[in-house]
């Protein structure tokens, strides 16, 4: 791909490139001279002087050139930049196009920083090569249509403060990084997202429209742009959105569907309901046609219902036996906007879940409880105002409920409360729905202590960080007072001696977790504390060859050790063993739930989280057994069981102890 | 009350060079203090604390509302510690480096010479004593005063009724260059200043250009003197001085003689404001005893390539020696390698949105960068007095007058829409 191709070499224009050169020269030497504090006050003027010479003709490689140097400079210091490893290819894309002109150079700088940590230009701890390369790979998927959308895209680009030097940057990241690969590559990281069935797909649906719109634009066939081998696979996520069934196939619009459903005969619905059904369980995805579908047929042809929902015995006897309920949640939850709560309410019937007894009238109760206004504006402000609040929150509650392991944290430190919601929708979902109706209606929630009452209004601790936003309707009003009422429980517990987690987690998330809890290291020092024995426990309690075959009963909260790809200890994470149990291949795996959004992850020394293919349910991750034993470090159990960590096998004690010393008990 | 020394390895002190007592608090001047190799510490309020905490910046909380007993006790603090001199970088505390100073050098002398910086209408009594040239002016009380005191000026000047009134100046006692300066032409303007605004110094205009310099002074001598050309008060400023302000240089210097032995000053650093009316004679405005405003440091900087904190540093600390102050400044106007200029932006609309440099501006060969931050408020506040300008454009190039057209063509454009 020819860069510029439309320049035409003038000397004027060299001579002002080489000037803003020199300018930025001097501002990088001011920057590095200047000390770690005074960072900022010379940071305004390198960007300036950066944005400007992104806009010459051979701009972007000027800068490129000198990315190392302005990075370790410290053009990033101080601000959301400075940890490459939590920025989001979805914000980074966002940023370029709808910052201000610091904050967009300050992007375009960590896009130039991303793309010389992958070709190896530039050397970081933090960040691996092949992470710079995902990110940079996610980010040239968000923004595709600007590389093969000829000039109606010059519209676009003016949004951008910073002009066509966007538009110049993907060139060159795309001309570098290479497109091929990248569709490829970001076909097989979106199935792999998807089999984990998350209940935020929004980033993953704007990445496949990306994807659409630059396999049928007709410039990127005519500007003989290749854009590689990206049938595998794509078709199909393509059409979940845009043209599941025969009657959407062209992608007609939402108005012209519904019009064409009344000419359609019945064995034409039929066949409509089952191409809805066959998409959204392939691919977890529901296109916004099928709750036009929906909603057609929840008027007078229910019977189509438990095809379009794709509903096996047990899910069409739920709904057989809750028909009007059914029919109301569809009508009142489920929208184009909403689209994807089909799919947790499919999911949601076939957990059976509706036969315990307060399912059905809690659900009936929260269809008309009144919102508390602060609630009602939260809810607006991140979901906007197509639909009333009530409409996204009934169908976030579907979807907790139907994928309680699709619940996640978003980008905020809040993993506590997001296990909390998945657990109590996988075990209590009663109680779930009762503190959701709290959150909604009084925007409040009330948790005991040990016999205290902590309200979230009241609390003297507060979290130190933002309420998310970027998480599903339910997470968004309830984790703000679960977060607060957790950092209040931590503050109780402040003078006790250990991990406050083993008196918080059995008041904070059910009388089901265990009352003893042991942990793997000696909280004021961090060192090691009787390790063998912390092991041998564990595998006594909870491997099913040593505990006389018992299964995991309740989820169980427990503490991860999370380590990076080269076993390096990166922090403490809480998460939810789900069950332990032999794979498919005799393998004794744990399987439990990761609140992170993506539990797919590279622990380091071999132990690669699996998310699909060896036994989990969607949404859950695996690990065999002695590799998350060597990064565990705090469990629950029952005091009251017998077990027997004698009888443990030494080599397996070894094989744990090796691996956690390896990676992050090393100075431990 | 903490403090802590610093031991950065990169820029390793010299136990045998002086001490430093920073007052005041200024990252931009922290910052190239901390590179140089005197020993210091920052003395500023206690809002300062917590960042120069978690920067590793030797720091002494220090609360500065008014003069009095305890400043004996933040001397005597100071020099337990070892500090042998306080340098302030602001107007407001220069008595209390002047305070300081008597105890840390033993020289009561000092903090008599500090008020005299600090109250305009003393320091213009005492040079009118030395003999420099004043313009008229008085005190005023209330506003009262100034309607008499713009007849008086406008009767001794001859005016008959209904010529336009000649404007006078005010200017706050103990405020900072451009800081509670205001214009008066009619009554009306009078009703306008704000009573926090009173007492103040009032001044007859001169007809003329104005300018200010920088004089780094060791030993009653003055090591460096730089001075700077207003291309309009308050909105912009280059250096070094055009050739033809640069012939004014040995009156400048003799000029700023008088001040050394009319302010008795042995050491330290002065920027002295002057007039120079039509008839050609120079006019002392007034004089601080601390770096000036609108980055005439950075500039400095830009064209001579030294660090004027260093050389600010080395004109207080009791222990530099003559071969160090001899090599450290560079030679006036011939070794300055072109013209730096700076444009302080102010938005010209009532209502602005963004934040747009104008394209002229952007593409002029002179321009290196801005340090303007995009609007926080679409309202812009109506300005009324000198300074609160929204941040400095930089210019840099070859030659004085296309830098003056330059920066007057400034003050036409847009910088907020």
């Amino acid at each position: 791909m020819a860069l510029n191709s439309d320049y035409t070499p003038d000397t004027s224009g060299m001579e002002h490139r080489h000037k803003l050169e020199g300018l930025l020269d001097a501002a990088i030497e001011r920057l590095e001279r200047a000390r770690h504090f005074a960072k900022a006050s010379h940071q305004t003027a390198a960007l300036d002087i950066t944005r400007r010479l992104g806009a010459q003709p051979g701009g972007v490689e000027a800068i490129y050139a000198r990315i190392g140097r302005l990075d370790t400079a410290g053009i990033f210091h101080g601000g959301d930049w400075e940890h490459p490893k939590s920025l989001q290819p979805g914000l980074a894309a966002n940023t370029l196009w709808q910052g201000d002109k610091i904050t967009a150079t300050l992007e375009y700088l960590n896009e130039l920083r991303f793309l010389a940590v992958a070709n190896g230009d530039l050397i970081r701890d933090d960040l691996t090569d092949e992470q710079a390369r995902h990110f940079l790979s996610q980010v040239l998927a968000l923004n595709l249509n600007i590389l093969f959308e000829g000039s109606s895209e010059a519209e676009r680009a003016q949004e951008s403060v910073l002009g066509t030097s966007v538009r110049t940057l993907y060139e060159f990241l795309a001309e570098r990084i290479g497109l091929e690969g990248i569709l490829d590559e970001l076909i097989a990281e979106i199935w792999r997202i998807l089999a984990q069935r998350p209940i935020q797909v929004d980033s993953v649906k704007a990445m496949i429209s990306q994807i659409a719109a630059c396999i049928y634009s007709e410039t990127a066939e005519l500007s003989g742009k290749s854009i590689g081998n990206a049938g595998m696979g794509a078709d199909r996520l393509i059409s979940a959105l845009f043209g599941p069934t025969q009657g959407c196939r062209e992608d007609p619009g939402l108005d012209a569907y519904y019009e064409r459903l009344s000419t359609m005969d019945a064995n034409a619905l039929a066949q409509e309901a089952s191409g809805f059904a066959r998409a959204m369980h392939d691919t977890g995805l529901v296109s916004p046609y099928h709750p036009v579908f929906l909603r057609f047929i929840a008027q007078d042809n229910m019977d189509l219902m438990p095809h379009a929902l794709g509903l096996s015995s047990t899910g069409q006897d739920a709904l057989n036996c809750y028909r009007d309920l059914v029919k109301n949640l569809v009508l009142e939850a489920i929208y184009p906007e909403t689209s994807q709560a089909a799919y947790g309410l499919a999911l949601l019937l076939e957990r059976g879940i509706l036969f315990m007894p307060p399912i059905a009238p809690g659900f009936w109760h929260f269809i008309s409880i009144p919102l508390a206004p602060s609630v009602e504006e939260l809810v607006s402000s991140v979901y906007g105002t197509a639909r009333p609040a009530q409409v996204f929150l009934l169908a976030g509650l579907l979807n907790v409920i139907g994928q309680p392991f699709g619940v996640g944290q978003g980008n905020n430190p809040t993993c506590q409360a997001a296990r909390a919601l998945s657990m109590w929708a996988q075990d209590e979902p009663a109680y779930l729905m009762q503190t959701v109706v709290w959150a909604a209606r009084d925007d409040e929630v009330v948790v005991h202590f040990e016999g205290q009452a902590i309200s979230s209004q009241n609390v003297q601790a507060l979290p130190p960080h933002l309420p998310p936003r970027d998480v599903d309707p339910v997470s968004l009003i309830v984790v703000p007072h679960l977060d607060r009422i957790y950092c209040e429980m931590g503050r109780l517990c402040a003078d006790r001696p250990g991990d406050p987690h083993q008196w918080i987690n059995r008041e904070f998330h059910g009388w089901w977790v265990g009352r003893g809890c042991r942990l793997a290291v000696d909280v004021p020092t961090g060192k090691l504390f009787d390790y063998e024995g912390f092991v041998r426990d564990f595998v006594a309690i909870y491997h099913p060859t040593y505990n006389r075959n018992r299964p995991l009963i309740h989820p169980q909260p427990a503490g991860i050790a999370v380590t990076d790809v080269r076993g390096r200890f990166v922090g403490w994470h809480a998460i939810t063993i789900t069950r332990v149990t032999l794979d498919l291949e005799h393998v004794m795996r744990v399987y439990f739930f990761n609140p992170n959004n993506d539990s797919g992850q590279n622990w380091g020394h071999d132990t690669v989280v699996s998310t699909q293919g060896n036994g989990e349910q969607y949404g859950e991750a695996s690990l065999p057994l002695e590799q998350f034993a060597s990064r565990l470090y705090l469990f629950h159990f029952d005091p009251q069981d017998q077990w027997t960590p004698q009888a443990v096998s030494s080599e397996l004690v070894d094989e744990i102890t090796r691996r956690a010393r390896e990676s992050w008990a090393e100075h431990r | 009350m903490t403090t802590e020394l610093a031991s950065n390895q990169e820029n390793p002190k010299d136990p045998n060079k002086g001490y430093i007592a920073i007052i005041g608090w200024s990252l931009k001047a922290i910052d190239a203090i901390d590179r140089f190799d005197r020993r210091y510490i920052v003395v500023a309020p206690d809002w300062a604390e917590p960042y120069a905490k978690e920067h590793g910046i030797p720091f002494l909380k220090w609360n500065f509302d008014r003069l009095n007993e305890r400043s004996y006790e933040l001397a005597q603090t100071l020099q337990e510690m070892g500090v042998d001199v306080a340098i302030p970088l602001f107007e407001e505390v220069v008595e209390w480096a002047g305070a300081i100073n008597a105890v840390l050098l033993d020289n009561p002398r000092l903090l008599n010479q500090s008020m005299l910086f600090r109250d305009k209408s003393l320091m213009k009594r005492r040079a009118q004593l030395g003999g420099i040239r004043v313009g008229i002016f008085e005190e005023a009380r209330e506003r009262s005063d100034v309607i008499h005191f713009l007849k008086r000026v406008n009767q001794a000047l001859m005016k008959l009724d209904g010529d336009p009134n000649d404007p006078i100046h005010l200017k706050a006692f103990d405020m900072a260059g451009c800081l509670g300066h205001r214009v008066v032409h009619t009554p009306d303007d009078v009703e306008n200043i704000p009573d926090d605004e009173f007492p103040c110094l009032m001044e007859s205009h001169l007809d003329g250009f104005e300018f200010a310099c920088e004089a780094f002074i060791w030993n009653r001598k003055i090591q460096f003197l730089n001075i700077s050309e207003y291309v309009t008060l308050g909105y912009s400023v280059f250096v070094p001085a055009s050739p033809e302000m640069e012939k004014w240089r040995p009156q400048v210097e003799d000029e700023i003689n008088k001040l050394i032995e009319t302010f008795n000053i042995d050491f330290g650093f002065i920027h002295p404001e002057y007039f120079v009316t039509s008839d050609g004679k120079m006019h002392f405005g007034e004089v601080a005893y601390r770096p000036p405003g609108f980055n005439v440091f950075e500039l400095m900087e830009r064209t001579y390539g030294f660090n004027a904190y260093h050389g600010l540093v080395l004109m207080f600390d009791p222990k530099s020696t003559a071969e160090e102050v001899e090599a450290f400044f560079p030679r006036e106007v011939v070794d300055a390698t072109g013209y730096a200029g700076c444009f302080g932006v102010y938005p010209r609309r009532r209502v602005v949105s963004e934040l747009q440099i104008p394209e002229e501006t952007e593409n002029h060969e002179y321009f290196e960068f801005h340090e303007l931050s995009a609007p926080a408020e679409a309202k812009v506040p109506k300005r009324t007095a000198f300074g609160t300008h929204w941040g400095l454009a930089y210019f840099f190039g070859d030659n004085a007058e296309r830098m003056r057209e330059l920066l007057n063509r400034q003050e036409e454009l847009d910088y907020y829409v």
